[in-house]
């Protein structure tokens, strides 16, 4: 299993800059609780791991750069990703 | 929309997009690329909108965001040209490839891209035109959702006076 650094380093990049911006309106009833970004990355792993080695086909047996996106998005979420601040509401 | 579709459709708008970042990966040996890549992205940030609605979509996309991210794309792909004009004389030369050996070896291993390709700059263009049509093609959406809700406002608005004036 051979681990290339630079689709790595772009993927986790791109995931990051989407992660970021995972942004749930509090005044919103949808919620989106930690549950959800766990099955998001069970499945990232499945999905992953059905598309092969994509694009190298001769590195590791999953696609490390959609696993690579997907632990940007996480990372994105957790670190920038913060609920939306309510809008004052003017009395 | 249905619930069913507000609890399935976040996930696998994040896994679209996934595939959308793999694309972009793949760009310089295999089908796709920027382009093909950032609108899978899109893709999923539209998903996201029409079935949740501008206000309630978990990706919140402000202007100063859009703008950034667009800048961004532009601005690199224009760097990675430039650097190749300032090195070599010619305009987007592939300086991390080097196939005329007239770029110092530094410089080489700067735009290098570690893979076993060795690419050069192709994988930093399509990431940095991924990013550009990412946010094109989504800012084009939120416009269009933008521009309807103030219709249906607006509309709303005269019905009420109508009914007012009656």
């Amino acid at each position: 299993m051979i681990i290339y650094v630079g689709p790595l380093v772009l993927g986790l990049l791109l995931g990051f800059i989407i992660g970021s911006r995972i942004k749930m309106n509090p005044e919103s009833k949808i919620n989106f609780d930690a549950s959800v970004y766990l099955i998001f990355l069970i499945i990232a792993f499945i999905v992953a791991y059905f598309v092969g080695p994509f694009p190298y086909y001769l590195d590791t047996p999953f696609a490390s750069g959609f696993v690579a996106a997907a632990v940007g998005i996480i990372l994105g979420k957790l670190i920038f990703g913060r609920d939306r601040t309510p809008k004052k509401v003017e009395g | 929309m249905s619930t069913i579709l507000k609890i399935f459709v976040f996930p696998a708008a994040m896994v679209i997009m996934c595939l959308g970042v793999l694309t972009i990966l793949g760009g310089h040996i295999t089908p796709g690329g920027g382009f093909q890549g950032g609108a899978m992205i899109a893709a999923g940030f539209i998903f996201c909108l029409i079935v949740y609605g501008l206000k309630e979509s978990p990706f919140h996309l402000s202007h100063d965001f859009l703008a950034a991210i667009e800048s961004i794309g532009a601005l690199g792909y224009v760097f990675l040209g430039i650097a190749g004009l300032a090195f070599s004389g010619f305009y987007l030369y592939n300086l991390g490839v080097d196939i005329y050996s007239i770029v110092p070896v530094f410089i080489k291993n700067i735009f290098d891209y570690p893979d076993p390709t060795h690419a050069g700059i192709i994988p930093y263009l399509n990431f940095v035109v991924g990013l550009k049509v990412m946010v094109g093609l989504t800012a084009v959406v939120i416009a269009f959702m933008g521009f309807n809700e103030i219709t249906n406002d607006s509309k709303e608005e005269a019905q009420e006076t109508e009914w007012e004036i009656e």
